[in-house]
């Protein structure tokens, strides 16, 4: 139940938000999940097992020496995902919790 | 976990001193930066020598520690002051602090190698836990159990005896962070968590929380400095424009990027990385609400002090009980977590983002010092169906009053209200759909 809860509706609740049609129907099928979502809402407010210590951005650190190269490859047109495909600079893998 | 570079050697436990302070001296031949071994690997240690220890117990008495005022033992932490006081004349002292003494805080980028402090030295499994003492004042014998305490009272004289001296069994640490916060503090704070997530609450649990329970504890940490290069290469976009197209009879929208080859290599000179060496803390699986005590971080480690039993009396403590070897891999990969994030800073011109195809992250120098740092914690026992349990911490960082904590559901209570939930969005969803589509 609550795997499910984790893996699948969060995620599809995600992707509902950020979609671009959030046009009516969007909006109403995201009433059909309010169950759920409501569900997750209390649940992760009460055992909150989703926090962990952000070690990434809490702990003091210091960049020396920064050196920089950034080249042209090309133009690309008619993308049709807002962000960069495979994009990875902001992940965490250190964290001891992994909740998705 | 095995280590990630079969080089690297752990200290058999050794009487090595370094003066305080002392920076490696030991060159280290810089590895070779093979392009093509720029994988997805993170750096091994590189120490041709070993590790150089820093002895910071020089001095440190095992039995009775006296005021040296009165001479009594029965000493304790001022919360209010943060001094050590004699609880019968009420003479107040301060601890050296652990930075002032071994100039932990300096010099991260001449690190080389590993240095340690000797309170952090390998475990030896044959090591006593349990110790006995020979009380000096009568000549009782005291036993003290490492893993909740490195203090006991002697049952016929009343006298505290100590333990200060480090000995393989990971018990005493390099340093202590006392605790700040007091205990009423944390009681109020623990409630009001809780206060507000009463309603859907274990039923149980509502009429048996009681604040007052809380314990006061240090937890045993490693706080780790890294000097690192980092070497980041891979591709990023910038978009350039954002417009809509038709596609069959609606509106889909388009973006134009430029792409760019990017590259990032720097120095990452990282301060007071801290993590649990307790290995039931480390264990943070959905089984267990350890992640809880892991949220409350970070801790003002810049204040801790050099290690004295004093600091833990009316205090429980954990015994540390992995090695550095162990925790090695969760430090390096949390030191590349925190070059990564450090890179973004240079990045501002990819808003569509990067992608990282080789990440390179060679540990050059660390610095590992062993620590007890103070936690007030509630913890709650569940009992689930089926003869499960789960414990339910709430805890609070007693240094900067973070509060944290997991409450146990009501699930009937929950699944009722999540059904209300349901039928209205469902209704709302209908009238949605007539109305709108
Ligand atoms: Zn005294
Ligand atoms: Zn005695």
């Amino acid at each position: 139940m609550l795997e499910t809860l984790t893996t699948d509706v969060l995620p599809a609740l995600q992707v509902m938000a950020a979609s671009d049609e959030s046009d009516a129907r969007g909006i109403g099928l995201l009433f059909l999940l309010a169950g759920p979502a409501f569900y997750a809402l209390i649940y992760f407010r009460y055992r909150n097992s989703h926090k962990r210590h952000h070690h990434e951005k809490e702990t003091e650190a210091s960049t020396h020496d920064m050196r920089a190269t950034d080249t042209f490859v090309r133009r690309l047109t008619g993308l049709s995902n807002r962000t960069m495909r495979g994009a990875n600079h902001k992940e965490v893998r250190g964290a001891l919790r992994k909740i998705f | 976990m095995t280590d990630i570079d079969p080089r690297s050697q752990h200290p058999a436990p050794q009487a090595a001193t370094a003066p305080p302070g002392a920076s490696a001296e030991s060159a280290v031949p810089e590895a070779a930066q093979d392009p093509a071994t720029l994988a997805e690997t993170i750096a091994g240690l590189s120490e041709p020598e070993g590790p150089q220890t820093i002895q910071t117990d020089a001095g440190a008495k095992d039995g009775l520690s006296k005021c040296a005022r009165c001479g009594a033992t029965d000493i304790s932490l001022n919360v209010a002051t943060g001094n050590l006081r004699c609880n019968f004349c009420r003479h107040e002292w301060q601890s050296t602090n652990m930075n002032e003494a071994f100039g932990l805080d300096q010099g991260i980028g001449e690190l080389r190698g590993v240095v340690m402090g000797s309170g952090s030295a390998d475990i030896i499994p044959s090591t006593e836990v349990v110790m006995t003492f020979k009380c000096s004042a009568c000549g009782a014998e005291v036993v003290i159990d490492t893993d909740h305490s490195t203090q006991a009272r002697c049952h016929w004289c009343r006298n505290t005896l100590s333990m200060n001296q480090q000995i393989p069994n990971g018990a005493v640490p390099d340093m202590v962070l006392p605790f700040k916060l007091p205990k009423e503090e944390a009681v109020r704070k623990i409630a009001e968590f809780v206060g507000k997530r009463k309603f859907y609450a274990h039923k149980r649990f509502r009429a048996e929380f009681n604040p007052e329970n809380v314990m006061g504890i240090y937890l045993p940490y490693m706080v780790v400095d890294v000097n690192a290069r980092a070497h980041f290469r891979g591709q990023g976009e910038h978009q350039t424009r954002s417009y809509t197209v038709k596609v069959g009879d609606r509106d889909e929208r388009r973006y134009d990027a430029d792409l760019y080859d990017v590259e990032r290599a720097f120095d990452l000179h990282v301060n007071d990385l801290t993590v649990e060496s307790s290995s039931q803390r480390l264990d943070q699986t959905s089984s267990n609400t350890n992640n809880i005590i892991n949220s409350i971080m970070p801790f003002d480690v810049e204040h801790a002090v050099q290690y004295d039993s004093n600091y833990l009396a009316g205090f429980t403590s954990e015994r540390r009980d992995t090695n550095v070897e162990r925790l090695a891999p969760i430090v390096h990969t949390q030191s590349q977590d925190i070059a990564r994030h450090q890179a973004l800073k240079t990045l501002g011109h990819y808003d569509r983002g990067v992608r990282w195809d080789a990440e390179h992250v060679e540990v050059v120098g660390q610095r590992w010092v062993s620590a007890y740092l103070p936690v007030w914690l509630y913890s709650y026992h569940e009992q689930k169906s089926g003869g499960r349990s789960l414990l339910h911490y709430v805890a609070v960082n007693a240094r900067t009053g973070e509060t944290m904590g997991s409450v146990p559901i009501n699930q009937t209570r929950l699944l009722g209200a999540s059904a209300v939930a349901q039928a209205v969005g469902t209704v709302l969803a209908v009238v949605i759909f007539l109305v709108g589509g």
